[in-house]
């Protein structure tokens, strides 16, 4: 396909199209700023776009996502570029250079979505993007509202049979794809990269991986999202609907032995909103959340909490220690409970394990001839945290959203509109000092 | 006429309960109905597409969409409709999601017909729709900033740094704010006084940015783009043009007899009626309280720059959109509430950050050296029996940062913490940690009220029934009870009551929605900021202030703002002026006006909001609402009750 071509110059560079990266991109371009935004993944949206619906408010995230990621999409300022990659940030006297790598995605832009090709490929692999509880086929459309809704091919484990280039309608598969690299230029950087998940097979004690029906709490919420992959809430074991669900908090945070001594601040409150949402789906259920402090501290959170109390959610403070399998594929979970002060033994037929954020460290290797600093965390240190919040160790590049450590959504978008506002006040300086008729 | 008609499945959200299938094929035999197509997402960048295209090969003359509610995406289709050069306004929303497949989730065929009879009925309108164009009004690219805390403060060099003009409104006679009371603040440990005087030396230097203190909005007119308002400026009692010594001020301070109670200290001090709350305070000339001064004269005596003779004065002005960031108080706990007031050495944290100030080597307090303080958390928040059940969200943290403090500061203390949880949430979480490994202890309970505080020989006694040890009754003699806090909204926000801005359950500002609009309210060109929108520490206060500066720069630099057309209109032949539709307006949007030699109604396009209040009381019918005509509304009736 022809893949985009990139302006030489942007005003402003924003890597990672999550809602950071995109309300930051909006801000910027409504002032009339000309916007490269770089996604590494094939659609944008990042992982707001796979929730199911958002505490305290209950809304449905695809709905709330959906307009912002056309309005990005469409915005005659911004110019998108998915499955693409950011290189060799050069900082120069006024500015910095990179190079932007897209990627083939062997489907071309006329693709209609029409998903013909999905049905003929006979390949299946681990779905991503459904964090592996169903399976996708070689060239697949990531998620139902991908932005584009453009198919792609997992070149690592398509077999080039070719049925799908026999099915394709508009014949948008094209195997000799290239990747395009361009040299561009941008004034100033914004840093969205984002975080990434804790990966609970460190936890060998709560054997996920192990056993089937331990699942992470990024699946339960696939599992709760309209388009959901069973329609049902079902366990993954046995395919069972479950009648008796723990959430482990705190798993891969607040935990020296794991390396990640913080809080990952929504955690809490996201568990709250699943154990309302399963109550909903499966009335019957019994749900019960084994915490060390419920932090619910946001605009309208605390009242959320309560009202998960209120619905018959259990709250039982103390830590999981181990988790282990029965015959009948229900777990047992010893944990220490602090308000008999005895360690006791539960048994559920559904685990989630309320998994933490970590830093997505990928910003530190972006640039070439400076470097962006970090705090102790790994996460994008800001280097004027009261009352320069998106500022970091380089001029002209700002940071937004959990680039800089955990935060929640209502967190995100007001760090975002900060960076935007930092941002566009640092262009008005520099192209007053280059062209004062300008200003 | 050509109509195309679109349903969407949203996911499942509709298509579980509509027959989407039967709509579709019912629609499709209506007169009109050019084209009519089932998507599983409308708002998916393809079906956009494809709508596009429709309209632009098929040449379709209007289109409605079946899908949420209009709330979602009615912006969203009217772009779609514009982009495919159909006038926006020939688009109708129909919404079959709430209305239809969330309400009636366990009558399958009755929301399939009713779904039906919706479509329907906006087909109708869709007929009769009228082409509209925005209406677009100046815009005066000034904001008015109220509060110059550091919310205020910092929206305010922002906003001028992209070139749009600030008036800072502040209230107090010296800037700052509530941070200027706090010294060593987390996670930077930087002191407020740090952040304000550099802050303070930012804004001086901006020439488009105009500060008042003593100062406060009284009224307010006109609506977005451009507001009047006036603001009332309190004397300061010293000549704007004296030679500024310090030196005179201070010997007028001397001198002064009046005493009074310090609030900058929470009373722990007292000050002078001329005064200033701390040196190398902000702007630095001080200020002569009004309400205590005696007019006794012996300032004068001493420094020639006051003038008692000052009177207040007014001034107008003239922005294009105004930014709250009138703060919070600090929750003031009752007579009794964990024995404040009654037990002694029982303080608030805000009164325990100024005596840290205000003790530079050792603690004392009423005479007493402390060692063991009580901290006890949650007061006046999450509160069980009370108004105030949100958390107050920077409490937890900023306690434990001071009890940090007071350890390193004077080294001989121990620190006891009474909690319902500890949520020293994100990276603070390390505050938390520290304190746990200098010693602190921590206790928790869920009772209310958290823990009981007594007196035993002139000391206070704090009980606790301590769930960490399961439920056991601890007792602790405390030299000192700090309770903890927490955030109130504004007691006096006059500019608050002006303005009408709506409040939440909790009474702080309410924003239009957490996630897609935080900053703005739902009176156009009014922003909200930092602690007044709700709890906040200082890092989460900047960052909602310079969300709300990039707002306020975007909807006014441009110097116009679009409105929508969807607005009142008046038939002056029928109008006779009975003043009833001026009445209930709630936005003020009607004037009188001669017409023919008569008087009647006319309604300014720059205020009318589209409510419709005014239409049934007009007993002329004078009155329609442009795309709810009611040559519209009664087709859509008559479909609607038409037999099937």
């Amino acid at each position: 396909m022809k893949m985009r071509e990139p302006k030489k110059h942007y005003d402003v560079l924003v890597v990672g199209g999550g809602i950071a990266g995109q309300e930051t991109a909006l801000n910027l371009a409504n002032l009339g700023y000309k916007v490269a935004l770089v996604e590494k993944d094939y659609s944008i949206g990042g992982k707001m776009i796979l929730l199911s619906k958002v505490f305290p408010t209950l809304d449905c995230a695809a709905c709330i996502t959906t307009p912002k990621v056309s309005e990005t999409a469409r915005h005659p300022n911004i110019d998108v570029f998915t499955y693409s990659e950011v290189e060799g940030i050069y900082k120069q006297e006024k500015g910095f250079r990179f190079t932007l790598r897209q990627k083939p995605r062997y489907v071309t832009e006329d693709c209609t979505g029409c998903q013909l090709c999905e049905q003929v490929c006979p390949v299946v692999v681990e779905d991503e993007y459904q964090y592996g509880l169903v399976g996708r086929k070689a060239i697949f459309i990531p998620h139902s509202i991908a932005n584009p809704r453009i198919a792609a091919i997992d070149i690592e484990h398509c077999t080039f049979c070719g049925l799908c280039e026999n099915v394709c309608p508009p014949k948008c598969i094209d195997f000799t794809q290239q990747e395009r690299v361009d040299q561009v230029y941008a004034t100033a950087v914004v840093l969205a990269t984002g975080y990434k998940l804790f990966d609970p097979t460190i936890i060998r004690r709560y054997g996920y991986g192990k056993y089937k029906n331990v699942v992470t709490a990024m699946q339960m919420e696939r599992q709760l999202v309209p388009t959901r992959p069973f329609n049902n809430i079902l366990r993954p074991g046995d395919g069972k609907v479950p009648d008796n669900i723990a959430y482990v908090l705190c798993t891969g945070s607040r935990d020296v032995t794991v390396g990640n001594p913080i809080c990952s601040q929504v955690c809490c409150m996201y568990s709250t909103k699943q154990a309302q949402l399963l109550m909903g789906a499966l009335p019957m259920a019994d749900v019960t959340l084994y915490y060390i402090n419920i932090r619910a501290f946001g605009k309208g959170f605390c009242e959320f909490y309560q009202q998960a109390r209120a619905m018959g959610v259990g709250y039982v403070k103390g830590k999981v220690g181990r988790i282990w399998e029965k015959g009948n594929g229900n777990l047992v979970l010893r944990y220490e409970d602090i308000e008999t002060g005895e360690v006791a033994e539960a048994e559920h037929d559904l685990v989630v394990l309320s998994i933490g954020i970590l830093p997505n460290k990928d910003y530190q290797k972006l640039f070439k001839n400076v470097k962006v600093d970090q705090d102790p965390y790994s996460y994008v240190k800001q280097i004027d945290e009261l009352t320069s919040p998106a500022r970091t160790s380089v001029d002209g590049v700002f940071v937004a959203g959990t680039a800089s450590g955990p935060m929640d959504i209502p967190d995100t978008i007001l760090s975002a509109g900060a960076a935007s506002s930092e941002t566009a006040s640092y262009l008005c300086k520099v192209y007053k000092e280059i062209q004062p008729s300008l200003s | 006429m050509k109509i195309g008609v679109y349903i969407c499945h949203c996911g499942s959200n509709i298509a579980d309960h509509v027959d989407i299938e039967k709509v579709r094929e019912t629609i499709g035999q209506q007169k009109d109905v050019f084209l009519v197509k089932d998507v599983m997402f409308a708002c998916s960048d393809s079906s956009q597409k494809e709508m596009v295209e429709d309209i632009q090969s098929q040449g379709l003359d209007a289109i409605v969409v079946a899908s949420c509610s209009p709330k979602l995406h009615l912006p969203t289709f009217r772009e779609v409709a514009r982009r495919a050069g159909l006038n926006p306004y020939k688009y109708i929303q129909v919404n079959i999601r709430e209305q239809c497949s969330w309400a009636h989730s366990n009558d399958h065929k009755g929301a399939t017909d009713k779904a039906i009879k919706l479509i329907e009925a906006g087909i109708e309108k869709a007929k009769r729709s009228e082409a509209l164009e925005p209406i677009k009004i100046d815009a005066i690219n000034a904001v008015a900033v109220v509060g110059a805390g550091i919310a205020g403060l910092r929206a305010a060099i922002e906003l001028a740094d992209m070139g749009t003009d600030v008036y800072l409104i502040e209230r107090e006679y010296f800037i700052g704010g509530r941070i200027t009371q706090w010294d060593e603040l987390f996670t930077t440990n930087q002191t407020g006084r740090e952040i304000i005087t550099k802050l303070y030396h930012q804004l001086i230097s901006y020439k488009n940015i105009t500060l008042f203190t003593g100062a406060e909005i009284v009224e307010t007119s006109g609506s977005v783009g451009n507001m009047e308002i006036k603001v009332r400026i309190k004397p300061r009692y010293v000549k704007p043009d004296c030679v500024f010594d310090m030196d005179k001020f201070e010997k007028a301070i001397e001198v002064c007899p009046v005493e009074v109670e310090d609030e900058f200290n929470f009373g722990l001090t007292k000050r002078k009626a001329i005064y200033k709350n701390y040196p190398g305070e902000f702007p630095e000339v001080p200020a002569i309280d009004h309400d205590h001064c005696t007019r006794c004269g012996e300032c004068l005596k001493v420094c020639e720059g006051i003038d008692l003779e000052q009177k207040e004065e007014f001034i107008n002005l003239n922005v294009g959109a105004i930014l709250l960031a009138t703060g919070f108080d600090p929750y003031e706990p009752k007579e009794g509430e964990y024995g404040y007031g009654q037990v002694p050495n029982v303080i608030t944290l805000q009164q325990f950050k100024r005596l840290i100030e205000l003790c530079p080597d050792e603690l004392v307090y009423a005479g007493r050296k402390i060692h063991n303080i009580a901290y006890i958390y949650c007061v006046g928040s999450r509160q069980q029996n009370g108004p105030n059940r949100y958390c107050s969200r920077y409490c937890c943290t900023a306690a434990m940062h001071t009890a940090l403090l007071v350890k390193q500061k004077y080294g001989d203390i121990r620190n006891f913490h009474f909690t319902r949880g500890i949520r020293t949430y994100g990276k603070q979480e390390h505050i938390y940690h520290e304190a746990l490994e200098q010693g602190d202890v921590v206790f928790q309970s869920f009772n209310d009220p958290l823990c009981e505080v007594g007196e035993h020989n002139g000391t206070a006694v704090v009980k606790i029934n301590d769930f960490l040890t399961r439920g056991k009754p601890m007792e602790l003699e405390a030299d000192l009870v700090v309770l903890i806090t927490g955030m109130v909204p504004r007691k006096n926000n006059t500019i608050a009551q002006l303005l009408k801005v709506p409040v939440g359950r909790d009474h702080f500002f309410n924003e239009v929605h957490l996630k897609l609009r935080p900053v703005e309210t739902v009176i156009d060109g009014v922003f909200i900021s930092g602690a007044s929108q709700g709890p906040k520490n200082i890092m989460e206060s900047v960052n909602s202030a310079l969300a709300a500066a990039s707002k306020a720069n975007n909807l006014v630099k441009k110097g116009f703002i679009s409105i929508e057309p969807t607005i009142a209109f008046v038939d002056a032949d029928k109008c006779q002026w009975c003043d009833k539709c001026a009445q209930v307006c709630p936005f003020d949007a009607f004037e009188q006006v001669d017409y023919n030699g008569k008087q009647v109604a006319r309604v300014i396009t720059s205020l009318c909001k589209g409510c419709g209040m005014c239409l049934p009381v007009c007993p002329e019918d004078a009155l329609q609402l442009h795309n709810y005509t009611d040559r519209q509304i009664e087709a859509m009736i008559e479909d609607l009750a038409k037999a099937k």
